[in-house]
């Protein structure tokens, strides 16, 4: 399939193999001449007790890129995103530019279907205020639902009863309330279906052109990554690939990452 | 019926004190600690024994131990993979066996289950004005803690701090436990803070409705109960309960899922 997206930024294509030659140093120098990244990670790891779970991962994000990250379950991907956050401790360096806005939509949210909580409060429940109504969310939260394609009905539900799609559609537009630079977006492994999935990712791509908005994403589609994505970051634990995907994510590879049966799952 | 002063101070400190314990109640039951409360009263124990023992106001020994043991479960939930119910029972036996130590026994029966102490002016002073600051402060609290109970990521990712308002929650939760000592008993108070939630749980369809009808419940149930415990000569703390069993299974009729 061709890499629509991707093409766009065909300039990335030399970087990213001197990238994969492991030429660091030379690589960072060259980028920082084209645009200040947002986010630069170095030697980043991250250990539980005696478990690293990451290995000194290092990458570069520039405004307006679509990153993916990929990799097989128990990788590090998620522990990834928390370390940007700053919700763990780690070692190396998170360095995002000042001020940066970052919008985080989970996988999914604990099942507490003992909570009656309605979307409008869940939207509410991301107020500076803590107890008397906040004008610009309220004015936001239909903005917000109209970008992700959902009527100002669904306000009135209770989270506990929404389809994993539309609690997804409604978790990105929690996540972009308030317009952040940059969206941490992790994708649910499974249980949405495929004409959904297929939206979605449309919706972020207007998102990301209306606003200028940087995405970086846990894929777990390759197809994704090849159509959608300028860059591309495979991690089993430490950095396998690094780059554009169809330089970077080349057919070793992704046996590497994967392993055969699952390469071939995702060539059919 | 008789409306003496001593019923009069009994009643406007019971629904006082269910105003405060039914709010933190909605969300005791939300983070599924139940049983914690039911548990976290009995920590009180040794401190009614050492208050008794030294001559201070109960409330204040049951206060101290509630607290320490709250921030306790707070600090070693941190540290640790042990769940909230394994830590609060830790402390629970050990108060527990501290108490009967500590804690005469006529009277141990009664500070488990109410009417051991006559509510004077002063207390009921107190018991008013603590419960007044507890529900308000829970009220500031309720959108951090229910964003940190749905989604504790998204919580610090919008610059929240949730294991502060868990820690706040917690403390207010063994505020609230110390203040209904001498008006229904420890035992009773975990039950008085949990069966308005449950109630409400039932035909709640927002969390504003639940925390409403929380509030609504708990008031009521004590409100029948304290009347009801006068006019038998019954003591007020099972007669609270037991009014809220029923309204309970009241609103099992009105289940929505």
């Amino acid at each position: 399939m061709p890499a629509r997206w991707a093409r766009r930024r065909c300039f990335w294509n030399n970087e990213s193999r001197i990238m994969n030659s492991g030429n660091h140093k030379n690589h960072n120098h060259a980028k920082t001449e084209h645009a200040n990244p947002i986010l630069d990670v170095r030697d980043l790891s991250v250990s539980f007790g005696k478990d690293e779970v990451l290995k000194g991962i290092s990458f570069q994000v520039k405004e307006g890129d679509f990153l993916a990250i990929i990799g097989p379950n128990g990788a590090g991907k998620t522990v990834l995103f928390r370390a940007l956050m700053n919700l763990i401790p780690y070692d190396g360096e998170v360095k995002w530019r000042a001020n940066v806005k970052i919008g985080y939509v989970p996988q999914k949210l604990m099942e507490k279907a003992e909570l009656p909580l309605t979307v409008r409060e869940f939207f509410v429940l991301k107020s500076k205020n803590l107890f008397f109504k906040d004008k610009q969310i309220v004015n936001s939260i239909f903005h917000e639902l109209k970008s992700v394609d959902i009527g100002a009905d669904i306000l009135d539900r209770q989270l506990i009863n929404l389809s994993k799609g539309q609690l997804q559609r409604v978790l990105i537009s929690w996540a972009i309330l308030g317009h952040p630079e940059v969206l941490l977006f992790d994708e649910p492994t499974a249980g949405i279906d495929i004409a959904g999935e297929e939206s979605v990712y449309n919706m972020l791509h207007k998102l990301q052109d209306e606003r200028g908005m940087t995405v970086i994403m846990i894929s777990h589609d390759l197809n994704v990554v090849y159509r959608y994505a300028n860059n591309v970051l495979c991690l089993n634990k430490e950095r396998l690939c690094y780059g554009e995907p169809s330089q970077a994510l080349t057919n070793e590879q992704i046996k590497r990452l994967y392993g055969e049966s699952a390469f071939y799952h995702h060539l059919h | 019926m008789a409306f003496d002063t001593q019923f009069l101070l009994i009643l406007i400190s019971g629904l006082f004190t269910s105003l405060a314990a039914s709010l933190l109640g909605a969300f005791v039951v939300v983070k599924r600690m139940a049983l914690v409360g039911d548990v976290l009263s009995h920590v009180a124990l040794p401190g009614i024994g050492l208050a008794l023992l030294l001559n201070i106001d109960p409330i204040y020994g049951a206060a101290v131990f509630l607290l320490a043991a709250a921030f306790g479960t707070w600090f070693i939930e941190k540290k640790t993979a042990l769940p909230p119910e394994a830590i609060i029972g830790t402390f629970f036996t050990a108060t527990l066996a501290l108490g009967v130590i500590l804690v005469p026994h006529e009277e141990l029966f009664e500070s488990l289950f109410g009417n051991l102490f006559a509510i004077g002016f002063k207390d009921a002073v107190l018991i008013v004005s603590a419960s007044v600051v507890i529900f308000i402060l829970t009220l500031l609290l309720a959108r951090r803690l229910t964003l940190g109970i749905v989604a504790p990521d998204l919580s610090k990712s919008a610059g929240f701090r949730p294991d502060f308002s868990y820690l706040a929650f917690l403390l207010l939760f063994a505020l609230s436990v110390a203040l209904g000592i001498k008006l229904i008993g420890s035992v009773l108070m975990g039950a008085l803070t949990i069966l308005p939630a449950v109630s409400a749980r039932n035909f709640a369809w927002s969390l504003k409705s639940f925390l409403i009808f929380s509030v609504i419940i708990g008031v009521i149930i004590t409100a029948i109960g304290i009347i009801i415990s006068n006019v038998f000569n019954f003591s007020p703390g099972p007669s609270v309960i037991l009014s809220g069993i029923v309204f309970f299974a009241a609103s099992l009729l009105f289940t929505r899922k």
